[in-house]
């Protein structure tokens, strides 16, 4: 390992300032169409859900994903790696849909501006899409043990 | 500060959070904020043309396709993001927070592309079910954010291109065993840094493990509430730098993007893609309900047109400069009517196409006289509204398939479809279709 970094050439040397500028100006552009068509009296509001959104992902959101994740790593050491990757990805896939869908539930319960708005029932939906992926999950689990433990057999006669 | 910045990023860093992974996802979601960004343009200026512009009127699905792919890669963006930030996380915690006075720009664009990002995405899926908690107007505030998250995202881009270009490759990006290879310290200093602690850390456990065990005594136990939480910490990631571990978690880590990615498009891209319409499961709207068999987004009710739409004595009246004349609904019922299908497109990205009956907007134009160069303002019954009034360029102006609508899907139009007459051109977003029709003028 030597020290000294790649060579930037000239190439990406420009792509990068030409970049840089254009990000500069784009944000430039923004900025002013925000001044010249939203009342400043919403900026406090504006700064207030822009700042929100940082903190609820980086101070919650991802904390708590970190925490999960450790909590799970460490109880689950005992089971297969691949059925924990399994449950995770289970878990991250229900997730994210929950977070889609409850937005819905709430402007539901709010009251929609017309019947054609929000139609289903998307609380009983998202209860059984739940229910589909633990189903799911289950079952590909099942399947994968099944699978290792036959190989395993196989191995051991094999080495008889 | 040190070791606490220290701790954090050890808690988060994990075998999927790395600079590959960041490239991977971070492609897809550039490719999808840019659709995102040239489909809201497309809208745009359709809704706010500039005096020179003109649009294809053809194909008739044009902008039903351009939003439904806004509104859907949109939707794809909120799991894309999440992975991508997931995967850059412990970069959060990189000590020194700013080596150099030029990151502090660069980590100020990036708190600025997050903060916008998120808000975007969660402003833009509420606005698909007409749902305003905020205290600031949607439209105004999703377009002036636009062109700020793009600009952010070639400032990111450029500050992350040597990275990038490193990544860019799966081949280059993992060794002969699946594992991540580190990048050069001068690639990312603050990550060669912390990797460099965190197996000096490792070996010395492991010295002190091997000294424990040749002596016969137990190995020095963490001290303190930190020491604990570090130990903790460590235990949990026992195993997680074995080539098949990394592999199986990275794995799972992009099947699960992957699916809910997925899984977020097909059961909501229903509403926009008549092939995702039997997996409807999660879309605010639903083709086929409600009056006409089409959905509604602002209802008479809402408009309070309810008593002048249903007026005896209402009249359509079509002037150009002192020609005008009125026509009454049985004038217009006695004139030649045509019929065609052409989608009704929200900007909310539903759509639904729509058998409509009616008179051509042509036929009406020419019983004035109007000359085919000019735009047309459409006045519609509503006291108050922003769309109360609408200009329409000659393209669409002159369409043969843009009509004065009378009738919908084989019956009567309803009174919250525009009852008694109705705009609908081909491709143009659905606020544009104006309902409860009053005049229409040559400009």
């Amino acid at each position: 390992m030597t020290a000294t970094p790649p060579a930037a050439g000239r190439g990406v040397r420009a792509t990068r300032a030409l970049l840089v500028v254009f990000g500069i100006a784009l944000i430039g552009l923004g900025g002013y169409v925000l001044t010249e068509t939203v009342s400043p009296t919403r900026y406090g509001g504006l700064l207030v859900w822009l700042l929100g959104s940082v903190i609820v992902h980086d101070a919650i959101i991802a904390p708590l994903v970190v925490v999960a994740a450790l909590a799970v790593r460490r109880t689950g050491r005992r089971i297969p790696g691949v059925v924990v990757a399994l449950v995770q990805s289970a878990v991250v896939v229900g997730v994210v849909m929950t977070m889609i869908v409850v937005p819905e539930i709430v402007a539901q319960a709010k009251g929609p501006k017309n019947d054609t708005v929000l139609p289903f029932d998307y609380a009983g939906r998202l209860s059984v899409m739940w229910l589909v992926i633990v189903v799911l999950t289950a079952l590909a689990a099942v399947a994968y043990l099944v699978r290792t433990r036959r190989q395993k057999s196989r191995e051991s006669t094999d080495q008889v | 500060m040190r070791s606490l910045l220290f701790t954090l990023r050890l808690a988060a860093s994990s075998p999927t959070r790395n600079a590959r992974t960041a490239t991977v996802l971070g492609r897809l979601l550039g490719i999808a904020f840019v659709v995102c960004l040239l489909t809201g343009l497309y809208s745009h200026f359709l809704q706010e043309p500039a005096e020179w512009m003109r649009f294809p009127t053809r194909p008739v699905w044009l902008y039903q396709v351009s939003q439904g792919v806004h509104i859907t890669a949109g939707i794809a963006c909120i799991p894309l993001l999440l992975g991508k930030l997931h995967a850059v996380f412990p970069q959060l915690f990189q000590y020194p927070p700013v080596r150099h006075p030029v990151q502090v720009l660069e980590r100020a664009s990036i708190a600025v592309f997050i903060a916008t990002s998120v808000l975007q995405l969660v402003t833009g899926l509420l606005n698909t079910f007409q749902y305003y908690p905020w205290p600031f107007p949607f439209r105004q505030v999703h377009f002036a954010l636009s062109f700020v998250i793009i600009g952010s995202l070639a400032i990111h881009i450029a500050v992350k291109l040597p990275l990038i270009t490193r990544y860019w490759r799966a081949r280059d990006s993992y060794d002969a065993d699946g594992v991540f290879v580190e990048p050069h310290g001068a690639l990312d200093p603050a990550r060669a840094e912390f990797a460099a602690t965190r197996e000096l850390a490792t070996r010395r456990r492991a010295e002190e493990a091997r000294v424990a065990e040749s002596t016969g005594t137990a190995p020095p136990r963490p001290r303190g509430i930190v020491g604990r939480i570090v130990h903790w910490i460590d235990t949990a990631h026992e195993g997680d730098d074995e080539p098949r571990n990394a592999r199986v978690s990275r794995r799972g880590f992009f099947g699960a993007i992957g699916v809910a990615t997925g899984g977020a498009v097909v059961l909501t891209a229903g509403q926009s893609f008549t092939a995702f319409e039997p997996f409807n499961a999660f879309a605010p709207r639903q083709r086929g309900i409600g009056p006409n068999d089409l959905p509604i987004n602002r209802t008479a009710a809402a408009a309070r047109v309810l008593e002048s739409a249903m007026a005896p004595g209402w009249a359509l009246t079509v002037s150009n400069g002192d020609r005008s004349r009125s026509f009454s609904a049985d004038d217009l019922r006695a004139m030649t009517q045509n019929e065609g299908a052409l989608p009704i497109s929200c900007v909310e990205g539903w759509s639904q196409t729509g058998l409509w009956r009616g008179v051509r907007l042509v036929d009406l134009m020419a019983s004035v006289g109007a000359p085919p160069e000019r735009r047309l303002r459409f006045t519609s019954l509503e006291e108050r509204g922003g769309y109360r009034v609408m200009l329409m360029g000659p393209e669409f102006a002159t369409d043969p398939a843009t009509l004065i609508a009378l009738e919908l899907n084989g019956e009567r139009l309803s009174i919250d479809h525009g009852y008694p007459a109705r705009v609908i051109a081909p491709g143009r977003p659905g606020v544009l279709q104006t309902k409860w029709l009053t005049t229409i003028e040559v400009l």
